[in-house]
């Protein structure tokens, strides 16, 4: 049977279980020893202080600067392991800068990245901050690591990246994870 | 990213991910989550595409706002395609 354009297919629509695929897959590849996501039973919970329209809004993001001669960093690329970077970096937010995600494991038969949007959304938050939905964007976005160590991230990047929210005097955070 | 969303949280600044790792966002635990059920590397929408990319961007902040309690989990109302094997063709080998 085949569907009909307009007929959607609901047959598979449950979300993709990344955990057991990517365990699987690592296995069947003679890799036998899986990585071990963290867990954790309490989750803190922060109440927002004033309204978002009077707070000003930080953006994190796991995209990497282009960086010239480290191999092939662009939509489609394999992913690339020169590609990452391991210290917390910051760019203005005024500026759409250029980043990439052949760092990262993300879903290369299916994505479709050549608008940087879809995981970058700065002009469509210059939008929003015109239009009054938050007060405004920090003066800095914040490039964050994705690494195997969960010590290292929550041990160094994760206060790094607190204090420069703090000296940016951020009210809330977005964090756009790839 | 989980990781540095609770460290933020409980210091005392608010959070919201957007992302489209469901299972690992959630096992993980974090205080506000806009699930984005798009191929991996799609957080913020399809490409050139302003309705899921504005729409988006629109829940997370509603999220962040309305949210009374931890692990709050909201997905998207948008659906990547009619045909839905692309969920079959992730990490499968293209050759």
């Amino acid at each position: 049977m085949t569907l009909a354009d307009n007929q959607t297919d609901t047959s598979r629509s449950l979300y993709i279980r990344y955990m057991d695929r990517t365990t699987d897959h690592y296995l069947q590849e003679g890799f036998n020893n899986p990585y071990q996501w963290a867990r954790f039973e309490d989750v803190p919970f922060a109440q927002l202080e004033k309204p978002l329209s009077e707070s000003r809004l930080g953006v994190i993001t796991t995209a990497a600067q282009f960086q010239p001669g480290k191999g092939d960093q662009g939509p489609g690329a394999p992913y690339n392991n020169e590609a990452k970077f391991k210290r917390v970096y910051t760019l203005p937010s005024d500026e759409v800068p250029d980043l990439r995600i052949s760092h990262i494991g993300y879903d290369r038969n299916n994505a479709q990245i050549e608008d940087q949007r879809v995981y970058l959304p700065l002009e469509r938050l210059h939008d929003f901050e015109k239009e009054g939905r938050f007060k405004e964007l920090g003066p800095r976005l914040y490039g964050a690591p994705t690494l195997r160590s969960q010590r290292v991230t929550s041990e160094r990047n994760a206060p790094e990246i607190l204090e420069m929210c703090r000296e940016d005097k951020i009210d809330v955070a977005l964090l756009v994870g790839v | 990213m989980s990781l540095i969303a609770r460290h933020l949280e409980a210091n005392g600044i608010p959070t919201v991910i957007l992302g489209c790792a469901r299972d690992i966002v959630e096992q993980v635990g974090v205080p506000r989550f806009v699930f984005s059920d798009f191929p991996l590397g799609h957080p913020c929408g399809k490409p050139f595409d302003e309705e899921t990319q504005v729409g988006n961007l629109d829940l997370a902040f509603e999220t962040l706002e309305k949210a009374f309690a931890p692990r709050t989990t909201v997905q998207t109302p948008y659906r990547w395609d009619h045909d839905e094997a692309w969920r079959d063709r992730y990490l499968q080998p293209t050759d």
